[in-house]
């Protein structure tokens, strides 16, 4: 059996006997190359599901929706190892009950779906924790070493330049499961942090702000980069503080649902002195 | 436009009267104001906001806006002082189409913060008091603090010719209150004025509005002879940002003043 | 016999333009976008685009633009009007949906107030569009009863000629005729076809769903629910549309001096419609889905006369989640059936 039909089955099961109230995943999309997400909440429904080598988006962020946990039910979802980090990270945050969560996982390499043993997201930790030894390529290295190589001018000109074509849809904000603030600080206007205009300025702060937002906390599932109109390479910029952050605090993004968020937790004996 | 006077309503409300000080606008604003229409009133490098113009048609020296003070613009706006400059755009919208009021009878049901723009239509009337017959006013707020144009309460209060039923919801009131208490539809249902001959002009917000409608249902109200005013978020005023919509209608050009009968055409969900 | 504009002769043409003072522009990939953007040679045009990723729109109502300049002195607020530069521009190679996308929202910048801003840049403005002879499964022009080939907002129309050598010639408007009278000499007589127009599927009854948006009784169907139960929310789809003109008024600067700017603003976003006291008349994403499509088929259309859609699919194209008014249009047909 396929693992999509194996999947399909499970979901069946899970639907059937009541134990969630609905399955979140991937369905055909409007051409043969796209798969858009579904939302199936009763068995006869799951032939609706596919699952194969094109279903790429980190379905995370819906769970964090208005309302659709209040009522304590539980949720399936179709996840990679991205999206089981992003779990973690909503759950560490208080932003959702990971018991709640039943995680279809799977992962893709090449050509290849293969099945992620578990439900809970607890049971994926050795799976995240490989990927910490061994990050996947992103298929964008070759970008990312030329932008290493240049000197911070050079650097400067080449973000100018990408958040030029910026018009503040906030499709990266929208698309990320990290971007769950009910009121961005892009919509505060007491004071107005961040100009809304989609000028130079403007463009500058809005991505910069939510870069530094992102630190500790992105798992480089690649939502945003994927959901830019004018395509600017954004996953590089998250990537980039993700390495930072490996470097400075050892810290993994969404290893364990306890694990305490890196730049908003304190200790007292922090070899810093600038906190306490 | 200069600020000549302000006065503090009721915890986070203000009023302003404002002056022109161009002779031309003032003119423009002379010749173009009616009651129920709306300004866009600002002050630069915050922003503008829109609200009534809370004078009546009637006093036209000047330009008084009553408005809570909540976001970025109306907290300009509070924090200026007499003497200070700020904007004025408009004034923009439609009217209440007093001449058709003339010889009725008139209702004004009015909720919370949404008294300045029943005001403007009850001075309006008030001014010409003999062209219309008897005029009832329903006021309500959350409590007694929040009851807005306190010293006009008192005098419509005072006057024989203007029957005034004031309540606060349960709860609201102060031990010295003396008068209703319970929601502004219960207490219309039990103040009971008669359909005929009568107009009834009602603003509040969307809730208040909604069930005040179904009261004057059940009291007999036509429709058509039910105006209120929709105070939707606006960015230009003029019929182009597209933020004022309810269904096909640009409340900023042919609204705000709308009969009942109007509203209950668009989609209720989007109001 | 038409009359034909052969490529090799298109630099000489964007040389005369510029020499009568036209900025030039058409499309181009610059910086891994496709664009509308100014050339200075005919070289950088990119006419094997089916469509730029960004719509005509940018040219005639920009993402963020200057109202005014405010200083206050203490007696004293004084203000200076932006309008836009003045510039007179040739912009060749549109596309028919592109192009018609504008026309349709010259009524509504021009309803009772005329927006300057929009005028000034559409008066400066001559339209060359190129007839399309590719499209891709997004296109969807002729469901909203246009053609790869429509003429509305257009000065000029251009047809590929089947060797690929050039285009046929069609002046439209009196601005069109006056700006290919800088390149008449360039131009020739010649009896080379036209290449066939692109074939674009019928993607659903535009009658049908107008009619079925129309009654009053659907606006409360639970379809918006479905339909838009994965959207994010993001402005993707009304920022690259040709016709969404929504916006915003914001100010930048201090007590003293600072500027007023439009910026696009979108359906889309929960805060749109947002009231001081916390009321939101569109307070869900299925809600504000509704509303753009109502908007875009019902309401504006009852205005304005025509449907508030052109065709381009860049909505369905771009979006992040794969929705788009495609589907929604598709599966109104269906209900309406």
């Amino acid at each position: 059996m396929s693992i999509e039909e194996q999947y399909r089955k499970r979901a069946m099961e899970l639907l059937s006997g009541g134990a969630v109230k609905m399955v979140i995943g991937y369905g055909r999309g409007s051409n043969a190359e796209r798969r858009r997400p579904v939302f199936i909440s009763s068995p006869e429904e799951v032939n609706r599901l596919v699952l194969d080598e094109a279903c790429i988006a980190n379905l995370s962020g819906y769970l964090v929706n208005e309302g659709l946990l209040s009522d304590e039910k539980r949720v399936a979802v179709f996840l990679r190892p991205e999206g089981i980090r992003a779990i973690n990270i909503l759950a560490a945050e208080s932003q959702l009950d990971a018991e709640q969560i039943v995680i279809f996982g799977f992962d893709v390499s090449g050509n290849e779906v293969k099945a992620l043993k578990g439900i809970h997201v607890e049971e994926f930790e050795d799976v995240i924790g490989a990927i910490k030894e061994h990050a996947p390529e992103m298929g964008n290295e070759e970008l990312l070493e030329k932008i290493e190589q240049m000197n911070p001018q050079e650097r400067f000109a080449f973000w100018k330049e990408e958040f030029a074509k910026c018009i503040k849809c906030y499709a990266c904000r929208q698309a990320c499961p990290m971007c769950y603030c009910r009121r961005c600080i892009v919509d505060s206007n007491q004071p107005q942090w961040v100009n809304t205009s989609s000028h130079s300025l403007g463009n500058f702060e809005w991505n910069i702000v939510r870069a530094f937002h992102l630190s500790g906390r992105c798992v480089e599932c690649g939502n945003c980069d994927r959901a830019c109109p004018v395509n600017i390479p954004l996953r590089l910029i998250n990537h980039r503080m993700a390495q930072e952050v490996l470097k400075s605090f050892d810290h993994f993004a969404g290893m364990s649902k306890t694990q305490e968020p890196v730049l908003a937790s304190f200790k007292k004996d922090d070899s810093e002195t600038f906190i306490l | 436009m200069k600020i000549v006077a302000r006065h503090d309503e009721a915890p986070g409300v203000k009023t302003l009267r404002l002056e022109f000080q161009e002779p031309a606008e003032h003119e423009y604003f002379k010749k173009t104001y009616r009651t129920g229409m709306f300004g866009l009133y600002g002050v630069y490098g915050e922003g503008e906001s829109t609200f009534c113009v809370a004078s009546p048609e009637t006093r036209k020296d000047y330009i008084e806006c009553t408005f809570r003070q909540s976001g970025r613009v109306t907290s300009a706006l509070a924090n200026a002082d007499i003497g200070d400059l700020i904007t004025f755009r408009g004034p923009y919208g439609n009217r209440f189409p007093i001449e058709d009021f003339h010889g009725k009878n008139l209702l004004f049901i009015s909720g919370g913060i949404a008294l300045p723009p029943t005001r403007s239509v009850i001075w309006s009337c008030l001014d010409q008091r003999e062209k219309f017959g008897k005029v009832t006013i329903v006021y309500g707020a959350r409590t007694v603090a929040d009851l807005v144009y306190k010293h006009e309460l008192e005098e419509w209060q005072e006057r024989s010719d203007v029957d005034l039923v004031l309540t606060v919801d349960p709860g609201g009131e102060s031990p010295d209150w003396k008068h209703r208490v319970g929601f502004v539809p219960t207490v219309l249902e039990e103040a009971a004025p008669s359909p005929d001959n009568c107009i009834a002009v009602i603003c509040g917000p969307p809730i208040m509005i909604k069930f005040t409608l179904i009261s004057l249902k059940k009291l007999g109200f036509d429709e058509a002879n039910v105006y209120t005013t929709l105070e939707n978020r606006m960015k230009c005023g003029v019929g182009k940002c597209g933020r004022c919509n309810v269904g096909s209608v640009y409340v900023c050009k042919e609204g705000p003043v709308f009969t009942a009968a109007e509203v209950s055409r668009m989609p209720a969900a989007d109001l | 016999m038409t009359k034909i504009l052969f490529s090799d002769k298109l630099d000489k043409c964007v040389e005369r333009w510029k020499s009568a003072g036209l900025t030039v522009m058409g499309p181009v990939q610059r910086a891994n976008i496709k664009t509308y953007a100014a050339v200075e040679h005919a070289s950088e045009f990119d006419f094997g685009l089916i469509l730029t990723d960004r719509s005509i729109k940018d040219l005639f109502f920009p993402q963020t633009e200057p109202m005014l300049r405010y200083t206050i002195k203490k007696d004293a607020i004084n203000t200076d009007e932006c309008l836009p530069p003045r510039e007179q521009r040739i912009i060749f190679g549109a596309r028919a949906c592109d192009a018609s996308g504008m026309a349709i929202d010259d009524p509504l910048f021009g309803w009772d107030y005329k927006d300057e801003y929009w005028f000034q840049r559409r008066n400066e403005s001559v339209i060359v569009t190129i007839a399309c002879t590719n499209a891709d499964e997004f296109c969807m022009c002729t469901s909203l009863k246009m053609a790869p080939d429509s003429t509305k907002g257009s000065d000029v129309l251009l047809r590929p000629l089947e060797n690929s050598k050039g285009w046929q010639v069609e002046e439209l408007t009196e601005r069109g005729r006056e700006a290919f009278k800088t390149i008449a000499d360039l131009l020739q007589e010649g009896s080379d076809t036209a290449a066939p127009v692109a074939a674009v599927a019928e993607k659903f009854d535009l009658d049908a769903c107008v009619a079925w948006l129309q009654n009053p009784e659907n606006f409360d169907s639970k379809f918006w629910k479905e339909i838009s139960m994965r959207c994010i929310g993001c402005a993707s789809c009304t920022y690259l549309c040709p016709t969404c003109h929504c916006f915003d008024i914001q100010d930048e600067g201090d007590t003293y001096s600072g500027i007023r700017r439009k910026n696009w603003d979108s359906c889309s976003f929960a805060l749109f419609t947002l009231h001081t006291s916390g009321h939101n008349p569109r307070s869900t994403q299925s809600a504000r889905w509704r509303q753009r499509i109502m908007h875009k088929f019902n309401y504006f259309p009852s205005k304005f006369n025509a449907n508030s859609c052109s065709g381009c699919g860049r909505c369905s194209r771009e979006c992040p989640v794969d929705m788009g008014i495609t589907e929604t249009l598709q599966e109104i047909s269906k209900l309406s059936q």
